[in-house]
């Protein structure tokens, strides 16, 4: 055992004591206070298994989760291996399109769903003007429409995982295959596939956990029965029944145990094989096919279609930005400008705070997420797996737990809660499994070897990791950097407890701005900002990174 | 290139650090759940009111960090060393529940003796200067007239109406624990009906329902949307607010219903308290009142008229006297039940919980029950009219709906109805 790896579980494991440990504990402790006697034992917890509704309630969502999962590896698999092999123009483009709908807060995308697929909405209009259906067509409301819209929240995970997992394989591991005489359907699921499956996972993970924590898509679809819809209302509106809320946290913790347990045997019985190579091929965006002319329409047919879902919300969220009263008429008849000189005065703030918050966030992100991700992979420091599955219990919190323990933990005592350094803070540690699963998928296909012979010749290890792990890591790197970001801008319920006036967010605006009269268009306005703010703020690093964005996303014009 | 990126961040930290450092500036801070039209209104009011008389700024912050619950806890959380100063918002129970905590210190503010003491029975402020109401509002229903019209439905004018099949699956509400306003409706019912009859009510109207919403203001945005037409527990004012947008919906007084007083407390521990009294004041004062209609809610001083506003250039007070079609809010006519809010608020986790556990978690359970027990009565109907003995499968049928509405026992209800044609199929 090295001194320094000691050393480095230390000072990561202080940062998990403090910021994720202490703050919880307020929340676990109250799991076993038990209300009608105010004594302390596990009582919620059996009520928790003995009651079948709760363990219903947990099936249906574990369900929901194997759905949505199955539905976007569908999807994604062929999108992946396109974004990823072919050379095709417009790759960069398209990627960032598909990651819209993580952009948006879940009640904003859901609603614009609403307006266009409900039974008021756009489509139903139309059909119901031309005279094809008498009744509407009920498109949203059911368990489908559940797993269509989480489903394409939660595309671009298992895309972009996929992709950076294909990019990152050797080439020469292929074309071995080819000369070998695998056709292109057997080297795919022999080679490329598998040796992609760290990436893969660790997509998967995160698309697997959401249906755990989004509380909200449910029942804005008309679905009961879903646990975390049950969680976060005995959580957020317990007011006076503390059993209420006590029991919203068992099931939090319960569920969270479970599922990540889950994952991680599941990761741990992957591990068991290697997937490092050594070479790390000749150039950093993979491997890239020159596609016949059918593959080629192919893919861009199947890309238009699913950007064309995906741009959906944006088009309508821009719709109703410029409009009002945009109800039972299929396009809006009164154009204005009127939301946006409404939200125009408070924007620049919001824009700024949330740049500040996320970008403060992904920088503690990367210095923690980075050496954590090392320290999980490359050591055989003790209690490196109970820190995986801590920072990944993250992933099945639902944001109001970890608000409402942030500011029970820091606002006395400790008064961070005071300082604007709570609201990336708290982002950090909500959204840090998002960057530490694709690090850590990363180092899995790095072979120790290239770092050994780096430290053999005299390179210290800090030197070692500038200077041979990190640029070879970037792609999957690059990834997390874009995925933490994204998700560190759009959260909102933990958010949405800590902030102090003067602190609000874009996505904090557009719950306030929700929640003034009916006018969908004033929050429709920001929300729509928020959307090409990000996707500027994306072309801006695809071009500011030039070729390291490329070669993570697999891009045709990558120049290294 | 990772220095340039590195340079970029950096220069645009430094560039964006919030703006802290205020010097001794005054502030007051206001929590609580209002909506964002009245914040801003209040906002815009009350700067120009402090400028005005003090001369100085003043710097004003509101969060809203969810619904009143949410805000409750946040409150809580604070520990006695709150972050704003006033509570805005939010009925009596809020405030009586917070004033058990001790959360809460008196105040009266100075136009007090403007504000009703009670009407229709019911606290419009509390004689202990605990909490006072700035603005008053009935616990109504709304709907969507064009798509009713669509439809071809009438406008339900009663609980009762609200039964009939003819509305089923137009209907949608919220959870009791999710809004205070769909608690108070579930406790209007309950203490009109009776709880018997009170809670079978519940179990028949829950079978009428779409969906349930996530919280009042989701029911708002569905019914004016059109996508659920009818919607239940919606504040007063809603319908006024949206009208004034250009929707198609009106609010429903139903035939039973009580007040809600909106109202403002102190917090202890207010890191502002002057200017908190100051805006107190402020808020009660004719001036005040108007910004709180500015902000789409009624006011709640007695000596105000809209009409006599309206001519001030106060733009919603037109609407304001549209929806509600009187001068003042006080001169409403409403079927206003004998409501005890003392029972209600000791009772208030309970009645949620027996609603959760009785109706919204077996609530597809219910439905296709209730659907069974309506098919065998078709057809014992049809075997009535075709001249058989339905003697016993009536009786059979009667016992499956008691079962259903009183005991909400759904499963015997359904075996019940299932004996019940087997009954009749016997009895040819």
């Amino acid at each position: 055992m090295q001194k320094s790896n000691l050393v480095l579980s230390i000072m990561l494991w202080a940062v998990v004591a403090l910021f994720i440990l202490y703050p919880l504990s307020f929340l676990i402790i109250e799991s076993f206070k038990i209300a009608e006697t105010q004594t302390y034992g596990i009582k919620n917890y059996l009520d928790f298994f003995k009651d079948p509704y709760y363990l219903k309630t947990f099936g249906n969502t574990l369900f929901l989760s194997l759905l949505v999962l199955i539905v976007t590896t569908l999807v994604g698999l062929p999108l992946a291996y396109i974004i990823s092999r072919y050379r095709l123009k417009g790759k960069v483009l398209f990627t960032a399109l598909i990651l819209l709908p993580i952009v948006l807060p879940a009640y904003a995308g859901a609603f614009a769903l609403i307006v266009l697929f409900g039974k008021m909405g756009v489509i139903n209009l139309l059909l119901t003007d031309w005279g094809i259906v008498s009744k509407p067509i009920n498109f949203l409301y059911g368990l489908h429409g559940l797993v269509f819209v989480q489903s394409l929240h939660l595309l671009p995970f298992i895309v972009l995982s996929l992709s950076a997992g294909f990019t990152n394989i050797d080439p020469s591991l292929e074309e071995a295959s080819e000369v070998e005489g695998a056709n292109g359907f057997k080297r795919f699921f022999t080679i490329t596939l598998p040796l992609a499956t760290p990436n893969y996972l660790a997509g998967a993970v995160l698309v697997f956990l959401w249906p755990f924590t989004d509380w909200l898509t449910p029942l804005i679809f008309g679905q009961v029965d879903y646990l975390p819809s049950i969680s976060y209302i005995n959580i957020a509106y317990h007011f006076t029944d503390m059993h209420r809320k006590y029991m919203g946290i068992v099931s939090v913790v319960v569920s969270a145990v479970i599922c990540v347990g889950l994952f991680l045997a599941s990761k741990y019985w992957v591990e068991r094989k290697k997937y490092t190579s050594l070479s790390k091929g000749t150039t950093l965006e993979g491997r890239i096919i020159q596609p016949g002319i059918l593959l080629k329409v192919g893919s861009y047919v199947y890309m238009f279609l699913i950007a064309l879902l995906v741009l959906l919300i944006p088009i309508v969220l821009g719709l109703s930005a410029f409009s009002r009263r945009w109800v039972l008429e299929p396009f809006p008849t009164y154009w204005t400008l009127e939301n946006f000189k409404l939200i125009f005065i408070e924007t620049p703030g919001l824009l700024k705070n949330s740049l500040l918050f996320s970008g403060t966030a992904l920088l503690f992100g990367i210095i923690f997420g980075l050496p954590a991700a090392y320290l999980i992979t490359r050591t055989h420091t003790p209690g490196k797996e109970a820190l995986d599955f801590i920072i990944t219990l993250m992933l099945a919190f639902p944001g109001i737990a970890l608000g409402v323990s942030y500011l029970l933990a820091f606002w006395e005592g400790i008064p961070l809660a005071t300082h604007w350094i709570i609201m990336p803070l708290s982002l950090f540690v909500r959204r840090l499994p998002y960057f530490l699963r694709m690090a850590h998928a990363s180092y899995l296909q790095l072979d120790i070897s290239l770092e050994e012979a780096a430290e053999v010749s005299g390179a210290t290890k800090l030197y070692t990791f500038f200077t041979i792990s990190l640029p070879l890591l970037l792609k999957g790197v690059f990834v997390g950097v874009v995925m933490f970001f994204i998700m560190a801008f759009q959260e909102i319920s933990t958010a949405i407890f800590l902030y102090r006036g003067g602190w609000e967010t874009l996505p904090i605006g557009i719950y306030l701005n929700w929640h003034r009269g009916m006018e969908f268009g004033i929050a429709g306005a920001m929300a729509f900002f928020m959307i090409v703010i990000i996707f500027i703020l994306l072309l801006i690093v695809s071009k500011i990174g030039g070729g390291i964005l490329g070669a993570a996303w697999g891009s045709s014009g990558g120049r290294y | 290139m990772w220095k340039k990126i590195f340079l970029v961040c950096m220069v645009a930290t430094l560039l964006m650090l919030p703006g802290e450092v205020f010097a001794q500036r005054e502030k007051v801070g206001w929590v609580g759940p209002v909506y964002k039209e009245l914040s801003d209104s209040l906002m815009k009011g009350f700067k120009d009111f402090y400028k005005r008389t003090y001369g100085k700024e003043i710097e004003i912050t509101f969060i809203r960090p969810g619904g009143w619950p949410v805000c409750v806890d946040k409150v809580r959380a604070w520990k006695g060393k709150p972050d704003a100063d006033v509570f805005l918002g939010a009925g009596a129970p809020a405030f009586e529940v917070m004033d058990k905590e001790g959360l809460l210190v008196p105040y009266k503010p100075k136009d007090w003796d403007q504000i009703p003491a009670q009407w229709g029975g019911m606290k419009v402020k509390d004689e202990r200067f605990i909490w006072t109401c700035f603005s008053p509002w009935i616990v109504t229903n709304l709907y969507n007239e064009r798509v009713l019209r669509a439809l071809q439905l009438p406008v339900p004018k009663t609980w009762q109406d609200l039964l009939n099949p003819i509305y089923r699956g137009y209907i949608v509400q919220t959870l009791p624990y999710a809004s205070g306003t769909q608690h108070e409706v579930i406790e209007i019912i309950l203490q009109s009906m009776g709880e018997k009859e009170g809670w079978a009510y519940q179990r028949y109207l829950a079978a009428q329902l779409d969906r349930f919403s996530t919280g009042s203001v989701d029911t708002t945005h569905m019914v004016s949307r059109g996508e659920v037409p009818i919607g239940i527990a919606q504040p007063q004012m809603n319908a006024m607010s949206a009208r004034a947008d250009g929707y198609p919906v009106r609010d429903l007084l139903p035939d039973k219903t009580i007040l809600v007083p909106e109202s403002v407390g102190l917090l202890k521990g207010a890191p502002n308290e002057a200017n908190a009294k100051i805006f107190l004041d402020w808020l009660f004062s004719i001036e005040g009142q108007k910004y709180v209609l500015e902000g789409r809610y009624f006011p709640a001083r007695k000596d105000i008229r809209f009409s006599a506003l309206e001519k001030e250039g106060v733009a919603m007070a037109k609407h304001a006297r549209d929806a509600l079609g009187v001068d003042s809010f006080w001169d409403l006519k409403v079927g206003f039940i004998n409501y005890d809010l003392d029972l209600a608020t000791k009772r208030w986790d309970e009645v949620n919980r027996f609603y959760e556990y009785e109706i919204y978690r077996k609530w597809r359970e219910l439905k296709s029950s209730l659907a069974l027990i309506e098919e065998v009565e078709g057809e014992i109907n049809t075997a009535k009219r075709r001249g058989r003995n339905v003697a016993s499968a009536e009786a059979k049928i009667q016992e499956a709906r008691r079962l259903f509405a009183y005991e909400g026992d759904y499963a015997s209800a359904r075996l019940t109805a299932t004996e019940a044609r087997q009954l009749l199929v016997s009895s040819r």
